[in-house]
């Protein structure tokens, strides 16, 4: 193999049925230093890593999506088996370690059976040992490995036992390539039926030989006959031995019931939504304060000047910009992480697959429209488990809509001007309010632009909805705290240089060319209006207002000037850019108070052009509001939907219809409101 | 012709046969529901749609169209 000559560190490639214990076997193997990108849900790219030097096998690991057979349905599915036959960067692996949940044994061994006969070099993981003995039996990994002719191994994931075995497994395996010639792949193509069932029968033997009872159910004081006899007569009578999890069965008796069940989703919904805005908002107070305070002691250490209005101003505040979500960001995925490690987020998705799928959706939107509050990055790359393109197509579309982190600074600013400030509990209402409406706006959307969805791309008529609901259990808490920090720390690295770079850039484009600007002088005017005049005269004579005064006209009919002009369109490269270039456009650096506060007295003071009428009123700030809502400012969504659909015409479809929508919904609220007689 | 979509809640029956025309049918067949196993239905919540059965001991949740091509 050309590609193994190539590549001079083994590699060995995981893959395993979804909720198999895949990952948390991938954790044990690669430490934390792995590059990947994950969002809770599942593994949605793969990610690779060097085994632990402290494991002594020189080998690269690699984990992609879940994968039940070797023919792929949808296209997280599909990048696993292409990264199995042929990694474009890695080549074929030398090894395959494949994870079997041996409470499920029959189902799981049926890609194990593919993967064989693809002559892939199998090394068979064999986990959730501990489930299968609570069910009263155990398995036999020297029969499996006779009968199916490859190594197994058992490893315990809760305690790492069998690791150690594991990894001398795959050490001997590493010597033994090197000897024998490797037998070229077999691609699985699609089974016939008969075939398939084959495989089926030969597995259901296997699974007679190997799994035994253990009498440990007897242990608890009385030996329950009737038991007994039950699994006597089931195992006589083969293959249907094992029952689902029985804890399980009973919690989804609640969960899943007619009533319950719905009032259960809608309590998580509401709880999840209510947390990030209690949980994240005094933390976005403290990086907020945190910045504010950096900015102002930067102007005490440095003096004034344009070296310190550079870093204070510019990479400060800009800095802050990028982190002030942060705290929204890792509270939806943590909770969106405990969800999914419990359960409960596939039984989430198969209560509103019925809904959703009336307005062109899948159950399967559930997860990436529930990240889309977080980021529409990772959300989009979420919707890869949607098996029909065009279901798929179309979440990608209303993602946007869906109230992302960075929306919330800004709705935090446009609400602290709009509310008293003795009310702050009318903030929270209101914020609940734009929520509810950007959701019921996006199912209008999502609705109509469904009844056009054939134009919008053509596929046959075969959606579905099959998904397996995982037996529920304990979330494990430093799991998901390392998957949570995994993913805000991905999201600051991806979006924060883009960010710092914009807010970098509207530096330069509001100090230049007039840095120091000649003002009259007179002995009546003191210093400090000076300064004022000065940095007045300064922003209105530089590049940012020549920029300005160009959609001024625009800007004019939904009652705001050149200035918020600016700010939307720098926002159009990333929304979170709007409070930091407010600020840097409405100059604000005064002594002992908060940055959101002086950006919030100068937008009481500021009017537009020269006249007395003031900009920021509640019919423009509404305005504002709503143009947020609706408006698709984010390059990098763009980027990743024209990559994940595979063309242009997905992302400038929703540039076009979000800022549309945008603008003419902001005119209607600034203009209606006005007509009310609200100013 | 009864299929997975007519059980009622608790109801158990023996796969027949699998509907080969069903778009479904391969992906069902993949993840075991084979003729000859047992299947139940465990759950049926609001909607009636989709269902919860159980098969080989998991629970899938499986829309009553994709159901339909399960033959009991």
């Amino acid at each position: 193999m050309s590609s193994q000559t190539l590549n001079k560190i083994p590699l060995i490639s995981l893959v395993g049925p979804p909720n198999s214990g895949k990952t948390t076997l991938f954790n044990y193997l690669s430490g934390k230093k792995f590059k990947t990108v994950n969002y809770p849900g599942s593994t949605v790219e793969y990610s690779i890593s060097k085994i632990l030097s402290k494991h002594a096998v020189n080998a690269d690991i690699l984990d992609s999506p879940g994968i039940i057979s070797l023919i792929p349905s949808s296209p997280d599915e599909q990048l696993s088996v292409n990264t199995l036959y042929s990694h474009p960067k890695f080549g074929k692996p030398d090894i395959v370690a494949v994870t079997v949940d041996v409470s499920q044994l029959s189902r799981h061994l049926y890609l194990v059976k593919q993967l064989l006969e693809s002559n892939f070099k199998v090394v068979v993981v064999l986990t959730m040992t501990d489930v299968l003995y609570k069910k009263g039996f155990d398995i036999s990994e020297n029969k499996l490995s006779s009968i199916l002719n490859c190594k197994v191994v058992r490893v315990n994931g809760k305690t790492g036992k069998g690791i150690d075995s594991l990894l001398t497994v795959l050490k001997e395996s590493l010597n033994e390539i090197e000897k024998d010639s490797a037998a070229s792949l077999i691609k699985a193509d699609k089974h016939h039926k008969t075939k398939l069932l084959e495989s089926y029968s030969e597995i259901e033997k296997i699974e007679k030989e190997v799994l035994f009872e253990t009498d440990q159910k007897s242990t608890n004081g009385k030996i329950d006959i009737q038991k007994i006899n039950e699994s006597i007569v089931v195992l006589n009578s083969a293959p249907k031995f094992l029952k689902a999890d029985e804890t399980s069965l009973k919690i989804d008796k609640f969960i899943l019931h007619k009533f319950w069940g719905l009032i259960i989703f809608f309590l998580i919904m509401a709880l999840t939504f209510t947390s990030i805005f209690w949980l994240a908002a005094p933390l976005m107070d403290l990086v907020n304060d945190g910045f504010s305070f950096l900015s102002e002691n930067a102007f005490t250490l440095l003096g004034e000047g344009l070296i310190a209005d550079l870093i204070a101003n510019g990479l400060i505040s800009g800095l802050g910009s990028v982190l002030v979500f942060l705290p929204q960001i890792l509270i939806l995925f943590l909770i969106l992480g405990l969800l999914e490690d419990s359960g409960y987020l596939a039984r989430g998705a198969m209560l509103i697959d019925k809904p959703l799928s009336k307005i062109g959706l899948n159950g399967k939107s559930f997860v990436p429209l529930l990240s889309g509050f977080a980021c529409a990055i990772p959300a989009m790359m979420a919707t890869r488990t949607i098996t029909n393109k065009r279901e798929r197509f179309l979440t990608i579309f209303i993602i946007p809509l869906m109230s992302c982190s960075a929306r919330l600074p800004v709705y935090a600013l446009l609400i602290a001007f709009l509310i008293p400030q003795e009310t702050p509990w009318i903030g929270g209402l209101l914020l609940a309010a734009i929520y509810v409406f950007s959701i019921t706006s996006s199912i209008i959307i999502a609705a109509i632009v469904n009844k056009f969805s054939n134009r919008l791309v053509k596929e046959k008529d075969n959606t579905s909805f099959i998904l397996e609901l995982p037996a529920y259990r304990m979330p494990k808490p430093m799991r998901v705290i390392q998957e949570t920090i995994k993913n805000g720390k991905q999201y600051v690295v991806k979006a924060g240089p883009v960010i710092l770079f914009l807010s970098l850039l509207i530096w330069i484009l509001t100090t230049f060319p007039n840095y120091d600007p000649v003002v009259p002088v007179s002995p009546d005017v003191s210093p400090e209006q000076t300064e004022i005049l000065k940095s007045n005269e300064r922003m209105s004579t530089s590049y940012a207002a020549y920029l300005g005064k160009f959609i001024e006209p625009v800007m004019a009919p939904l009652g705001l000037d050149w200035r918020v002009g600016v700010s939307l369109i720098a926002t159009f490269a990333a929304r979170e850019v709007f409070v930091s270039s407010m600020a840097l456009i409405f100059k604000i650096t005064e002594e002992g108070d908060d940055m959101q506060n002086s950006i919030l007295n100068s937008m009481r003071e500021a009017k537009i052009g020269d006249s007395d009428q003031k900009l920021f009123t509640t019919a423009t700030t509404a305005g504002l509001i709503v143009f947020f809502v609706f408006a698709l400012q984010c390059l990098s969504t763009v980027a990743i939907a024209k990559k994940e659909t595979g063309s242009w015409r997905i992302p400038v479809l929703q540039v076009v219809v979000f800022t549309a929508l945008a603008y003419v919904f902001a005119f209607v609220t600034v203009n209606g409101l006005r007509a009310f007689g609200v100013n | 012709m009864k299929t997975a979509s007519d059980l009622k809640i608790g109801e158990k029956a023996i796969i027949k046969d699998i509907d080969n025309s069903h778009f479904s049918s391969h992906r069902i067949l993949e993840i075991g529901f084979t003729p000859g196993q047992e299947i139940q239905l465990v759950s049926s919540p609001l909607f009636n749609d989709p269902i919860a059965l159980m098969i080989r001991g998991s629970i899938i949740a499986i829309r009553k169209s994709d159901a339909r091509c399960i033959i009991i």
